[in-house]
């Protein structure tokens, strides 16, 4: 027995040694948490996480710079034919996917058709868009457009390109597309087919993706950069609180609420890093439902609306928008009118309202999204603001899936929901067409049924404006267009929060050099990372 | 024979239950508003797109013909392809079930031991400090849901502590040892990876003792409660009184029929920790079984959410049958009554 037990004691404390052996993780090691879940195959997914992903694992023709501009990448130069229905890319003849093979149009070509064959993911930016791919050349491709389209640029930094041999090797037969099988996507579910700065170790789907720097990127990556990056998919505070306090994750994912953010702080040499991603928050308004089909009744919303305490209180840290379009978005108009709360203004505006003498007859329903608790706040303020001018407003809880149901109809659409958006590609246009062009009417993105065909001849012909310059001052005008119709409560503009670890990250977000295109942050091959420092944190 | 014939009977009756169950979950899940492959495939992705899967998964059919395809192809193993994951839900279940599995398991294992251990104690000993001291350990076990030990454990042992890691089934730099049944204790043992065992088994302290404590408080209030009423039956003075040995009279006379009623309710929560564990997960970042199960309900992850459900319901007929053949056993009138019955 005593025998036994002794056995027992001594077997315990050889696990308890092993356990231990491999539990500090090496230095030049990136960990990021993340929402789950997320995708390594660029024609499945869109989200944040997802994007991130792609950032590293693939090369795009096009790289963003901070002002979202377009720079060589891939492509070494590129021109457009003066209708704007051709664009034609050179490529570098040194770039290699991570099994060797080199990178040529054909790539390029099969990326973009495997993408609007599978229809999913960020397809819809070139579905319609793009007629054809042409491969000129082994290292010259041609993109001839459906129609004309301006940003096309912008979007080609959604076109990430795949090892066409690696993915038609690992095509399954039979499946959904024919010929193509199922296109590699069970394949492309945990691994990757890209030529990118990091190369997927591990995906264990649901938990972690592990990524290793590629040895023979093309491109030259600074030494400090992360040896290993790891997308962890947890964004419970409590967990992440442990963690960073441990060093064992380098950078918060952005869903921390303000409560953990302010702990997180606490935490010697962690810092806040704030940056504003290009999303809006708006008040939806219906233009066409009693009493808010009338402008005058809007703009009395708009004017008493207390924009400082939102933004102070319930929002800290963010900013009052200024029209339809993030003012980090290229494109967006600076010198739009903004309004601010002033009763005397909204007073005067509801004296002209048709409803101005029936106000009890006609509450206003406002719609928030259960998900997002912090909406009940913004949705009570606002109901105590309407108040202070007679407005009445019926708060009303709904989850996303009925909002998203409710917004599909007319006839179903609440007087106001509070929904926060973004642009689909890096430039104003994109927000403006997706927000307020009729064809986005009856889905989530617009609740307020403009349907207005001067508003989107207006739009279609700037996106179809090649040049830059030219385009962006038909945005300015669209912008003012819109906020002289008032359709909408431009209330703020999101402010992304990223607990990370100051003392031994560089994270260029932090010094202020932000990418406007979501996902472009979290490239690791600009982050620096330094073991020493993390290791002196650690006390050893 | 009797026993045979009462298994048959339960398994009989068991394919009756699932049946039920699936056809109740399948609808369930169909009738809720929002479109699930909308929600998969995001709200911009083009209209063919989204009825092309809809076409795939057959959502495009009247709902008699939807279940008439899932239980045709689930009869066959195949449990359809979950919208989120991207992958067949089968490769899911086997990936996260074992997860969950090993975590239950040894939360069982620490329910069972400690939970009739403190109960007989405190049974044996009763109104004293010992009795006195289990029962507040109880009430408190009891009343806390296990995510608030999950998280006071993280933030004592994990972060002020430092004594246990906090994420994970392994620490990064870990081998993981070959697939054999998807328990990485289980598999290092069997492939003889000590590091790895070590590495999981120290993984697994905090989550296991997290979800172990609510069921072993409760074990122990009911072991307790059933020695303290057995203690003063007849049959236990006429022992003592003919002279039998007061370890045998209270290991075999008092323990062995006290037992009945915890191990009953031992394997309802066994089978429950498998569902009940996401928030525990959650916490440690154990990529399980009871997470994905959650997920997918969030999601509307149509055949994830059938899948589990049928899963659970598995395990729990399984668990039952499993304790009523060691309640058989323990119950000596239980198992002449079905022998008498025959």
């Amino acid at each position: 027995m005593k025998r036994n037990f002794i056995i027992f004691v001594i077997s315990l404390v050889m696990l308890v040694s092993l356990a231990l052996t491999g539990w500090a993780e090496g230095g030049g090691t990136l960990r990021v948490s993340f929402a789950w879940p997320t995708y390594i195959d660029p024609a499945v997914g869109s989200d944040f996480s997802s994007s991130c992903s792609f950032v590293n694992l693939y090369d795009t023709l096009v790289y963003p710079d901070t002002k979202g501009d377009p720079l060589p990448h891939v492509a070494t130069a590129w021109e457009a034919s003066k209708d704007g229905l051709t664009w034609t890319f050179h490529l570098r003849n040194d770039v290699k996917f991570h099994d060797g093979t080199p990178l040529t149009a054909d790539d390029v070509k099969f990326s973009m058709d495997r993408l609007t064959t599978i229809g999913e993911g960020y397809a819809f930016l070139f579905i319609g868009r793009v007629a054809n791919t042409e491969v000129v050349d082994k290292y010259t491709v041609r993109f001839h457009l459906a129609k004309p389209f301006g940003p096309f640029l912008s979007t080609l930094y959604r076109l990430y390109i795949l090892n066409k041999k690696l993915v038609e090797a690992n095509i399954k037969k039979p499946g959904p597309y024919g010929d193509m099988g199922d296109y590699g996507k069970g394949y492309l579910v945990d691994h990757d087919a890209g030529s990118g700065p990091y190369m997927v170790k591990e995906f264990r789907v649901e938990e972690e993706l592990d990524m290793v720097k590629n040895p023979n990127y093309w491109l030259p990556i600074d030494p400090n950069a992360p040896e290993q990056v790891r997308f962890i998919g947890t964004t419970e505070p409590a967990t992440i609180r442990t963690m960073m306090s441990r060093r064992e994750l380098e950078i918060s994912d952005q869903w921390q609420p303000q409560e953990a953010l302010k702990a997180l702080d606490q935490i010697k040499g962690v810092d806040i890093a704030a940056f504003s991603p290009g999303t809006e928050f708006y008040l939806m308004i219906n233009t066409r439902k009693p009493p808010t089909d009338d402008i005058h009744f809007r703009r009395a919303m708009a004017w008493a609306t207390d924009y400082e305490t939102v933004v102070k209180h319930i929002f800290p840290g963010a900013i009052q928008a200024r029209g339809p379009v993030p003012q980090s978005l290229p494109g967006a108009d600076p010198n739009v009118f903004q309004f601010h709360r002033d009763l005397a203004k909204a007073r005067e505006e509801l004296a002209k309202s048709k409803y101005a003498n029936e106000l009890d007859k006609y509450p206003v329903e406002f719609h928030w999204i259960a998900e997002v608790p912090d909406e009940e706040k913004v949705a009570l303020s606002f109901m105590a603001n309407m108040a202070d001018i007679g407005i009445n407003v019926k708060v009303v809880k709904v989850p996303w899936m009925s909002v998203v149901d409710e917004m599909a109809q007319e006839e179903t659409s609440p007087n106001i929901v509070s929904v926060f958006d973004s642009s689909h590609y890096p430039e104003a246009g994109s927000l403006l067409e997706s927000r307020y062009h009729s064809s986005s009417a009856a889905t989530w993105e617009q609740n307020e049924w403009l349907l207005d065909k001067t508003l989107d001849g207006m739009i279609e012909d700037a996106i179809a404006t090649i040049d830059r310059t030219e385009r962006f001052a038909k945005y300015a005008k669209i912008q003012e267009y819109i906020v002289n119709l008032c359709p909408t409560i431009f209330l703020f503009e999101q402010v992304e929060k990223h607990a990370y670890q100051a003392a031994y990250v560089d994270w260029p977000v932090a010094q202020g050099q932000v990418n406007p295109v979501m996902g472009y942050n979290m490239a690791a091959r600009f982050i620096k990372v330094y073991p020493d420092k993390r290791q002196e944190l650690l006390g050893g | 024979m009797s026993i045979l014939k009462f298994l048959g009977k339960r398994l009989v009756f068991s394919i009756f239950v699932l049946f039920g169950l699936s056809l109740l979950i399948f609808t369930i899940s169909r009738v809720l508003p929002g479109d699930p492959v909308r929600m998969a495939l995001g709200p911009r992705a083009p209209e063919w797109a989204v009825e092309n899967m809809r076409a795939q998964m057959h959502l495009d059919k009247p709902l008699y013909a939807q279940y008439y395809y899932w239980l045709t192809e689930a009869l066959h193993g195949d449990l359809g392809q979950s919208l989120f994951t991207r992958r067949p839900v089968v490769q899911d279940i086997k990936e996260f079930l074992p997860a969950t599995l090993e975590l239950a398991l040894f939360a069982g294992v620490i329910m069972a031991f400690f939970g009739i251990l403190l109960g007989a104690v405190a049974g044996r000993y009763s109104n004293t400090w010992i009795d006195n001291s289990v029962r507040i350990f109880s009430y408190v076990g009891v009343v806390t849901p296990s995510f608030v030990f999950a998280i006071l454990f993280l933030l004592l042992f994990g972060y002020i502590l430092r004594w246990f890691p906090t994420a994970g089934r392994l620490s990064p730099g870990i081998a993981r040892p070959p697939v054999i049944t998807g328990m990485v204790t289980l598999d290092s043992l069997l492939t003889g990876h000590f590091a790895t065992l070590g590495n999981a088994l120290w993984h697994m302290v905090l989550p296991a003792v997290s979800l172990a404590l609510g069921g072993m408080a409760q074990e122990a209030r009911i072991t307790r409660s059933t020695i303290s009423d057995n203690l003063r039956k007849d049959y236990i003075a006429s022992a003592k009184g003919f002279g039998v040995p007061e370890r045998l009279v209270t290991l075999k006379y008092l323990l062995k029929p006290s037992l009945i009623p915890t191990v009953s309710i031992l394997g309802l929560d066994f089978a429950s920790l498998l569902g009940n564990a996401f928030l525990v997960e959650l916490i440690f970042n154990w990529p399980g079984f009871s997470r994905y199960g959650i997920n997918a309900m969030l999601r509307k992850d149509l055949n994830a959410v059938a899948a589990v459900v049928m899963v659970l319901g598995v395990v729990f007929i399984i668990v039952n049958i499993l304790v009523d053949l060691v309640v058989a056993w323990l119950d000596p009138r239980i198992r002449l009554g079905a022998e008498r019955g025959k």
